[in-house]
């Protein structure tokens, strides 16, 4: 682990956070939008606003984490990939920084899509609720961040942008995110039980209906955290690729 | 004809990339790599030693930047090996002992040049200073600037301050000076001059040829993937060229010409006869005593001629 190359990692996402600001804007307006048509109503004891208001900002940290990891698919390109393995850095050092930036990009689209839900669509939970549902969602950020990894190694520099774009949309539907979880066709549910994003979100949300984190969703998130990690891994133990 | 000239000052340079001594820089032993059916490096072999300055010569495709990307470990070899200062390329980087300038950019546009020098350092355990190495590659001032915003020549220059930071006995570098224009050139060499007194070893890899002559002990040359010659400017350009002998000699007879001991060729014009030898000397003294050849002359052709008629035409 390189203390230098985290704080230059951050620094550098601090100079880009133009992208942050996309990544936070797009599940504030979703949910100011889906929450002044849905938000008066319930669903299975909970408010839909605060329904909408965790999926949004499960949406928003995912889209951080998985764009964050699609940029390396651009530092690849520019060869710095190359040059890093010309020093001691080890790959997994260098895969453990850019999971770390993703979960630190992950935390402000959680906080802002909260703050828009309590100020703007008048969520109230308990604070202990606020606490669980941000902490599943950030916890739950990882497996993206590690899928971020995976597309940032596959991905061209110019495919990454469309690559992450059909990703987010695939997570926000099987995440719950334009369809809730419950009201999806029997088919899309079963295609999304396959997906990490259902499982997050199904984790996430649980607290709202005070019902337990399902134990599924440890395993689906641990699972798909490992499987995309290892990926990632090999690919940057083979990436020799001159860009 | 292997010339492995070591400079009277050879040595390492202080700290912990000392490689231990009577082990070569470099040893290639048989390499291979192929491209589906391209073969990009054909059985290289190749052994270089510590305080040696060598020019990996060769045009475009003769398999200069596979062999560098095989020598730092950032792509396997089909067959043989690498070993650098007796160990594999991956301990040599991990130890800092090695410093490179690839071809590709290599450098991210949104840290300055400061930021990457510092980063780049705090991966060595002893880097050399950031200041010194910035001084040394001209690029002192450039320090708060970010690198997205610097010329073509001036990331050059960062590139080759990358290179130099883990203080590193070995450097390498793959076409230096591509795209900079000849007075960048110059300070290119001039400050790779002062690095290289202080005994590091320096392979580079270029299809300058005048560079190659004015700044390596050893020129290398490359030709689909193999070594076609290897030795200092003279020796390459004798193995490549031999020499050429021009004489007036009146009813020649071509056949007995080529048949003279070192002849590679033979032209005849009216009575002005032309030999290309790889051995002039052995063929001279044979066309002397053998026949009435006058006004003889013998010329050397320069590295350029060497370097095209080695490396044009087909695979032998």
């Amino acid at each position: 682990m390189s203390i230098t190359y985290l704080r230059t990692e951050i620094l550098r996402m601090y100079r880009n956070r133009r992208s942050l600001i996309f990544s936070m804007l797009m599940p504030v307006i979703l949910l100011l939008l889906f929450g002044r048509l849905y938000g008066t109503e319930t669903l299975g004891g909970a408010a839909v606003s605060a329904y909408l208001m965790v999926s949004m900002g499960l949406f928003g940290s995912m889209s951080a984490a998985i764009g964050y990891g699609g940029t390396i698919a651009v530092e690849r390109g520019a060869g710095w990939n190359r040059q890093l393995r010309l020093t001691p850095l080890t790959p997994r050092a260098y895969g453990l920084t850019k999971v770390i930036v993703s979960l630190l990009l992950a935390l402000p689209p959680l906080l802002v899509t909260y703050v828009v839900g309590a100020l703007a669509l008048g969520v109230r939970i308990p604070a202990l609720t606020w606490l669980a549902v941000g902490l599943i969602s950030w916890v739950g950020a990882l497996p993206f961040a590690a899928l971020g990894l995976v597309v940032g190694y596959l991905a061209k520099p110019d495919s990454v942008q469309p690559i992450t774009g059909l990703l987010f949309m695939l997570l926000a539907a099987f995440g719950g995110i334009w369809v809730p979880a419950e009201a999806m066709p029997d088919l899309m549910r079963r295609v999304a039980e396959w997906t990490p994003a259902y499982w997050v979100g199904q984790a996430a949300r649980s607290p709202l209906f005070h019902a337990p984190i399902p134990m599924t969703a440890v395993w689906a998130v641990l699972a798909w955290t490992l499987v995309f990690g290892v990926i990632a891994l090999r690919r940057f133990q083979s990436d020799t690729a001159r860009a | 004809m292997t010339a492995t000239p070591t400079r009277p000052d050879a040595g390492a340079p202080a700290g912990l990339a000392a490689p231990p001594a009577g082990v070569p820089a470099i040893q290639l032993a048989g390499l291979t790599k192929r491209y589906g059916a391209v073969t990009a490096v054909d059985g290289l072999s190749l052994t270089i030693a510590p305080g040696e300055v060598v020019a990996l010569l060769g045009p475009n495709g003769a398999g200069k930047s596979t062999t560098i990307d095989m020598i730092l470990g950032l792509s396997r070899p089909d067959v043989g090996t690498v070993a650098i200062y007796g160990r594999p390329p991956q301990d040599a980087i991990r130890n800092g002992a090695v410093g490179a300038m690839l071809q590709s950019n290599g450098l991210l546009p949104d840290l300055t040049v400061g930021e990457t020098l510092a980063l780049m350092a705090s991966f060595y355990t002893r880097p050399r200073p950031v200041r010194q190495v910035m001084e040394r590659a001209g690029i002192a001032d450039l320090a708060r600037k970010r690198v997205g915003s610097l010329s073509g020549g001036q990331q050059q220059r960062v590139r080759f301050a990358v290179a130099l930071v883990a203080d590193p006995s070995l450097i390498i570098l793959d076409e230096p000076t591509t795209g900079l224009d000849a007075q960048a050139r110059r300070a290119f060499w001039a400050s790779m001059r002062e690095e290289t007194a202080r005994g590091r070893t320096v392979l580079f890899a270029t299809h300058y040829l005048d560079e190659a002559d004015a700044y390596a002990d050893r020129i290398v040359l490359l030709r689909s993937g193999r070594v076609v010659a290897d030795g200092s400017a003279a020796q390459v350009k004798a193995v490549a060229s031999g020499r050429t002998i021009r004489a007036t000699l009146p009813g020649a007879d071509a056949a007995a010409l080529a048949a003279l001991p070192g002849v590679d060729s033979v032209d005849i014009h009216g009575d002005t006869i032309v030999l290309t030898c790889r051995d002039s000397d052995a063929a001279l003294r044979k066309l002397l005593a053998g026949t009435a050849a006058r006004d003889i002359e013998v010329t050397a052709q320069n590295l350029e001629d060497a370097f095209l008629a080695l490396t044009v035409g087909e695979t032998p």
